[in-house]
């Protein structure tokens, strides 16, 4: 039981426990101090003479902590006190908190959700899609058949996904070095990032540079993500749609024609690749998002496929497959 | 690194707590291993959050956690038959919402697996989309992935592992030579865009991975599968070293590193060389390798052995000889 002037630690998910049940519990809200001075975890350290600069720091990293489970808990003024931050509310209300009670899931649509979940393997998003899983469980709906014949996964390698999806969350803007090809230096970038989204394979963040929305690859950041203390409004739900789209839209314009030798490897996967067909010359007309990309991709194939079309990319592919023999000659 | 763990392990805690109310509040009286069993958790677990359980509350009119404002549970029935009853309730009605990330990890994820053959009903998983946006307590995160492309062969490997059936197809070799090949489906995996096969192959008795894109012809077999997951062991990791392979040194700039990670033997050496790693990679045969190191021009150089290096060069020079015609 817990008791005044206890000595022993409490440890960290009980007093975070114990803060969102207190702060669910008040319609009013608590002040600040009145959390400090009885809510279990911060009463037992708390001074009624000295300072409480300690704890006070510590409540504000709870706080973070705690919205970050998307528990939504909130600050309300002191009624007649509009401004007075000593006499701020917090309160956690509970039809924010609480899953709309019209909201069910069948034991169809939880085994899918479990399988979205498993896509997730690396970094917080895998934590976050783990978390959302046990929330899902807690309302009880049991699966008919654990999924084990599939094995679906998205990676997260880019070393700058984490730190853009937190800036993203948190509409902070970010600053990056930017390397294009074909440039020898890289360029510092200062954007407002928008969204993050995964098209053939590859990472890119859609942003907004000074009033114009574009796309970078993630792979061609250079060294650190810094998030700055600015922030921007947060933009259009289907801004994630559009980033796809845009791609799409780039990927659709961008037509190859490549000879391949029948029989290999090239012409087997080649054929296979999304969107390709087979032009009247019998070879295949394919598309594709960068040339950079697409001629690394074309080079592996060596002699097995030859680039007829466009020119620019007919030339990337050559001089790479020059390069590749030189460095090994 | 440690300090940084610590934070995100008590929100973990905190949110199977959130949970794990809820859930016992619609079960009367549950054991301890049904719960587990239900969150996936060690029994340990459960009896350790139920033990905070019941000792937690809310400050109450006294600000002193009096009896009443505190959860209570059956202690006689937990300590003794290892069962969970709440006598008392405090704070706590329903399950909690799904924070802006957390939904936005589920709707990424159900978009990449719209192409799967049985998902093929956009409109639930449009339905499922919206239930989550829904039960989210912000607008969910901007993350979004393209869904795959449905595809024959991927459809039919997923019938014939459904059905526990065996299926045939035509499989190129790194080397480029076609096999009909014969196999016991096991598991359908992806990585990315990338969607492979794993199953056990008559012809070589063994367990082998299958790129789909270089499957063609497929055939579903009316013969059952004679291998199943359980007989044989499926590690989890898609790319599995062999004694078989060679070892080959290459130098890699450090930004492309991560393209071959599932190459780099976990013990291998990698030391710095002029502004590049020099490391090791595993491979089943030069083939292979040429095709890897062509696809990385600039960025990753073979070191030795030579003849892996001979191996590169001339499959480059012969691609690159197709243009000077």
């Amino acid at each position: 039981m817990p008791a005044e002037g206890s000595t022993t630690r409490v440890p960290v998910e009980e007093r975070l426990f114990s803060l969102v049940l207190a702060l669910l519990a008040t319609d009013a809200g608590l002040t600040k101090n009145e959390i400090l001075s009885t809510v279990q975890g911060y009463s037992q350290k708390y001074s009624h003479s000295g300072d409480n600069s300690n704890l006070e720091r510590q409540f504000e990293r709870d706080k973070d902590d705690i919205r970050e489970l998307g528990v939504p808990l909130e600050t309300i003024d002191s009624p007649g006190q509009a401004g007075n931050n000593q006499n701020l509310r917090y309160r956690i209300p509970r039809g924010a908190y609480e899953l709309p009670a019209d909201i069910s899931f069948s034991p169809e649509e939880t085994a899918l959700l479990n399988l979205a979940a498993m896509v997730w393997r690396e970094g917080s998003i895998s934590e976050q899609s783990r978390r959302a899983i046990i929330k899902l469980r807690s309302l009880g709906v049991s699966t008919t058949e654990p999924v084990l014949s599939y094995a679906p996964r998205v990676r997260v390698r880019d070393a700058a996904f984490e730190p853009l999806s937190a800036a993203l969350e948190k509409r902070q803007v970010v600053r990056f070095s930017y390397l294009k090809p074909g440039e020898a230096e890289p360029t510092v970038r200062t954007l407002a990032p928008l969204a993050l989204v995964q098209h053939q394979g590859r990472w890119h963040l859609y942003a907004d540079d000074a009033g114009t929305p574009k796309t970078f690859l993630l792979r061609r950041i250079v060294g650190p993500v810094t998030t700055l203390a600015k922030t921007f409004p947060a933009p259009p739900p289907d801004t994630k749609d559009r980033a796809l789209l845009e791609l799409e839209d780039v990927w659709n314009r961008h037509t190859a024609i490549v000879e391949v030798e029948p029989g290999t490897d090239a012409a087997t996967r080649l054929r296979r690749r999304r969107g390709s067909s087979v032009a009247a010359s019998g070879a295949l007309e394919l598309h594709y998002s960068d040339t950079n990309i697409f001629a690394d991709e074309l080079a592996g194939y060596g002699p097995e496929a030859l680039v007829v079309s466009p020119p620019h990319l007919r030339e990337a592919v050559r001089a790479r497959l020059e390069r590749t023999a030189a460095d090994h000659g | 690194m440690a300090e940084r763990a610590k934070p995100r392990q008590a929100q973990d805690k905190l949110a199977f707590l959130l949970s794990l109310v809820p859930y016992l509040m619609d079960h009367d009286r549950v054991s301890v291993s049904t719960a587990a069993a239900h969150f996936g958790v060690p029994e340990e677990q459960i009896r350790e959050a139920v033990r905070l359980i019941g000792v937690s509350g809310i400050p109450g009119d006294t600000a002193t956690y009096q009896h009443g404002d505190l959860f209570d549970i059956a202690w006689d029935d937990f300590e003794d038959n290892d069962e969970i009853v709440i006598t008392n309730l405090v704070a706590i009605d329903d399950s909690p919402r799904f924070s802006a990330r957390e939904a936005a990890a589920l709707i990424a994820g159900l978009q990449y697996l719209s192409a799967l053959p049985e998902q093929a009903d956009r409109e639930a998983i449009a339905t499922l989309t919206a239930k989550l946006s829904r039960g989210a307590s912000a607008d969910p995160s901007q993350v979004a992935v393209e869904g795959s492309e449905a595809d024959e062969t991927l459809a039919l490997a997923r019938e014939s592992v459904a059905k526990g059936v065996q299926l045939s197809f035509d499989y190129l070799n790194s080397q480029g030579q076609a096999e009909r090949r014969r196999v016991d489906p096991l598991r359908v995996e992806s990585v990315d865009a990338d969607w492979y096969l794993r199953g056990w192959d008559h012809g070589r008795e063994a367990v082998r991975t299958f790129r789909l894109d270089r499957a063609s012809n497929p055939e579903i077999t009316s013969d059952p599968i004679t291998h199943s997951v359980s007989d044989v062991s499926l590690p989890d990791k898609l790319f599995e070293g062999s004694v078989d392979d060679l070892l080959v040194v290459i130098d890699v700039a450090p930004g492309a590193a991560i393209l071959l990670a599932d190459y780099i033997p976990d013990n291998a050496d990698t030391v710095e060389v002029d502004g590049r790693l020099r490391t090791t990679v595993r491979v089943s045969h030069y083939h292979g390798l040429k095709r890897l190191i062509a696809s990385m021009p600039g960025v990753a150089t073979v070191v030795e052995p030579a003849e892996a290096r001979a191996v590169v060069a001339e499959w480059a020079a012969a691609g690159a000889a197709r243009y000077a015609q």
